[in-house]
């Protein structure tokens, strides 16, 4: 049997300042959850850049959201390394990590797909990684998930829809979020 | 109009969907436990399968012709007779799975991991039923339940509750956690073959309740699957991956019911890859026969330590399949030539299949084997489909304005619905019908959304339907009468094919 919910999002580490943090931390704000590790090649790279893009362009919405870059390596990834990572890469963006325990937790959490992959060395793994960007709402609920195969205009504009009914539902509280149409047309 | 045949193939099923409980007669394949191609699972997904692109297709104002037939295929596709092979299974102790064989315990809920071979089967079946019929009962709480209670196991009963969209979600999430490469049928074997009914009822939610996880999953499943491959080195789809080796089992030995299940349905969302390698995939699996038949290569299982495998393959039927989506006649017609000298179809209570026969092939050569998926359902499919069928059902929805639209709604079980077709602009109902006299009922029709008044003809004989509360004879012994909003409609015992045409 399943929950009605299919994320119970929570996880704890330590960001990429050093310090202790969990899902709590973050409360008030939207949060854009993704996870990645720095020595991947393709993905991360180019989710980071389509992100910054995207959070440039929502302009002041952009102070709503939090976007968070969860590794699935932390042998490797330590906040250090995070940190140096993200200043160029995602500089909007906070890293985070922890024990291989607690990122295992919030993978689970986050049914998220992570394997490790031997590569030429014992240093030079990969670890492919399920690439969605989850969106959490200012109360840490799950709200909806981005593939990574979604364009970046989609990403922006299901952003700005979302951090939109939220501006929109707080100045209107008898207003509920609508569901989605049940109509077959195209 | 259909054909004797199609409309004998549809008969088929319906008669074998009324069966009585736990009675499979001539749905009994070679293989032991379900856990084969020939499991009652796929043909009653498949015949449902078949009614919808039926309905889609070629009698879309006559629902009433499919909808009791698919409910009665979902009641059986819940029964423990075809989902109890997953305790078993789930174990996992295939000859490739020798090192998990410690890891992966018996399984009683035929849906919470893996065994997409069955779960995206009743997935889809339920969100078509939803599409179809505009009839969401499979939404209710414990819709889609699985239970099963033995006296002589003992212990409670195991009951597993589900419904249209929970499982949609489950699967939507197994998918994710697996990097959207696709869930396992048996553990750790990943089919493409067994994903697509998933992501067909992905797109039918997307349809119903709003959503875009079916374009998602097929962005995000095409990634994940470039860096394995779609096609084997020799130019056939990939079989399936192991999981956890993340190693690709190839078509080595071209068996033929992997290229074609597998184009028969990634048709439905990537068409142009799947038409771009047919001609010669296809052209590698026929066999040209005599005076115009065609049959398939017959290839053996690959070797695997221990007893043989007895398993039926059903290459024939899904090359039929794969070539109706294909919209390939001549390849379809070469295969019926083959099938209908040699496969021996027959006929009971107006239905028409193709019996099991295990001979491989007969005395002068050619190829007779026949299973029950293909002999019952998939020769059905095949005449029943139309070109890119599958393309169209995924690709052009229907407005819910159909559901407004006249159509048979209710017919008694010895009337045969040749065509049903409503012309909009016109506003023109036109339907032929047949009484069967191997079947007890009353001949009866129910027309509903007609509106007040009707021009009726009944091949050719014009009538009016004034009398709006008692019967009217509009010709040809055919009697109408009004219940409520609905027409009524009555074909006279022993009537041959009418064509009716109703009118504003």
């Amino acid at each position: 049997m399943t929950d009605d919910v299919p994320i119970q999002p929570s996880f704890e580490g330590i960001d990429h300042h050093g310090r202790a943090v969990t899902d709590a931390s973050y409360r008030g704000k939207h949060l854009l959850v993704f996870f990645g590790f720095t020595h991947c090649k393709v993905v991360c790279p180019r989710a980071l850049a389509r992100l910054t893009r995207v959070l440039d362009s929502l302009g002041p919405l952009a102070n709503e959201l939090q976007a968070l870059y969860v590794t699935v390596d932390p042998e490797r990834d330590t906040p250090r390394v995070m940190k140096t990572y993200l200043e160029e890469r995602g500089p909007r963006v906070i890293g985070l990590t922890g024990t291989r325990a607690q990122i295992d937790d919030a993978k689970h959490a986050f049914r998220v797909f992570a394997r490790r992959v031997p590569g030429a060395s014992e240093e030079d793994y990969d670890v492919p990684h399920t690439a969605i960007s989850y969106l959490l709402d200012p109360a840490g609920r799950y709200r909806t998930h981005f593939s990574d195969a979604i364009r970046e205009d989609e990403l922006l504009e299901g952003l700005r829809v979302l951090l939109h009914q939220r501006d929109f539902i707080e100045r209107t509280p008898t207003l509920r979020i609508p569901p989605a149409h049940p109509d077959f047309s195209t | 109009m259909l054909t004797p045949e199609q409309i004998g193939h549809l008969r088929h099923f319906d008669n074998l969907s009324r069966q009585r409980p736990n009675d499979w007669s001539l749905m009994q394949g070679k293989g032991i436990g379900q856990d084969d191609f020939g499991g009652y699972r796929f043909q009653l997904a498949y015949m449902a399968y078949a009614l919808a692109l039926t309905h889609a297709h070629r009698l879309p104002a006559a629902p009433g012709v499919f909808k009791g037939t698919f409910e009665r295929l979902i009641e059986k596709m819940l029964s423990p007779e075809v989902w109890m092979y997953w305790r078993d299974t789930s174990r996992g102790g295939a000859v490739f799975n020798a090192h998990l064989v410690d890891q992966l315990k018996e399984e009683w809920d035929p849906v919470v991991r893996d065994n997409i071979m069955y779960s995206a089967y009743v997935q889809s079946m339920a969100l078509l039923y939803h599409y179809l019929f505009d009839d969401d009962r499979y939404t209710q709480p414990g819709a889609l339940t699985f239970a099963h209670w033995s006296f002589f196991w003992g212990g409670a009963e195991r009951r597993f509750v589900y419904d249209e969209n929970s499982l949609n979600e489950h699967i939507y999430w197994q998918m994710v956690e697996n990097g959207y490469v696709g869930v396992a049928c048996e553990p750790n074997c990943i089919f493409q073959i067994c994903n697509q009914p998933a992501i067909l009822g992905f797109r039918l939610h997307d349809l119903i309740h709003g959503g875009t996880r079916a374009s998602e999953v097929t962005r995000a499943y095409e990634q994940a699957w470039q860096q394995f491959g779609r096609l084997d080195a020799n130019g056939h789809y990939n079989m399936m991956l192991l999981q956890d080796g993340r190693t690709v089992v190839p078509n080595a030995q071209r068996m033929p019911w992997v290229d074609a299940w597998c184009g028969t349905l990634i048709n439905m969302w990537n068409r142009d890859f799947v038409r771009a390698h047919y001609p010669r995939q296809v052209s590698e699996l026929l066999q040209p026969g005599e005076a115009g038949a065609l049959s398939v290569h017959v290839n053996e299982r690959p070797e695997t330590p221990g007893p043989r495998v007895v398993a039926d393959s059903c290459d024939f039927g899904w090359v039929a399949a794969w070539a109706s989506e294909m919209g390939d006649a001549d390849t379809l017609s070469g295969l019926f030539t083959h099938a209908d000298r040699y496969m021996a179809p027959s006929w009971r209570d107006g239905g028409l299949y193709y019996p099991r026969n295990d001979a491989e092939l007969n005395g002068a050569g050619h190829r007779t084997i026949m299973e029950p998926l293909t002999g019952n359902v998939l020769l059905g499919y095949a005449r029943l489909n139309v070109p890119d069928g599958l393309w169209r059902l995924y690709n052009k929805p229907w407005s819910r304005a159909r559901f407004h639209e006249p159509a048979l709604v209710d017919i008694d079980v010895d009337i045969d619905v040749y065509e049903a077709t409503y012309d909009a602009k016109a506003g023109r109902l036109r339907f032929a019908i047949r009484r069967r006299a191997d079947h007890n009922a009353n001949g009866r029709v129910v027309v509903r959304n007609l509106g007040a008044a009707s021009r009726w003809s009944v091949d050719g004989g014009d009538a009016v339907v004034a009398n709006e509360h008692g019967t009217s004879s509009i010709g040809r012994g055919v009697q109408v009468s009004r219940d409520g909003a609905d027409f009524v409609l009555h074909a006279p015992a022993g009537a041959e094919l009418r064509t009716l045409v109703v009118e504003p």
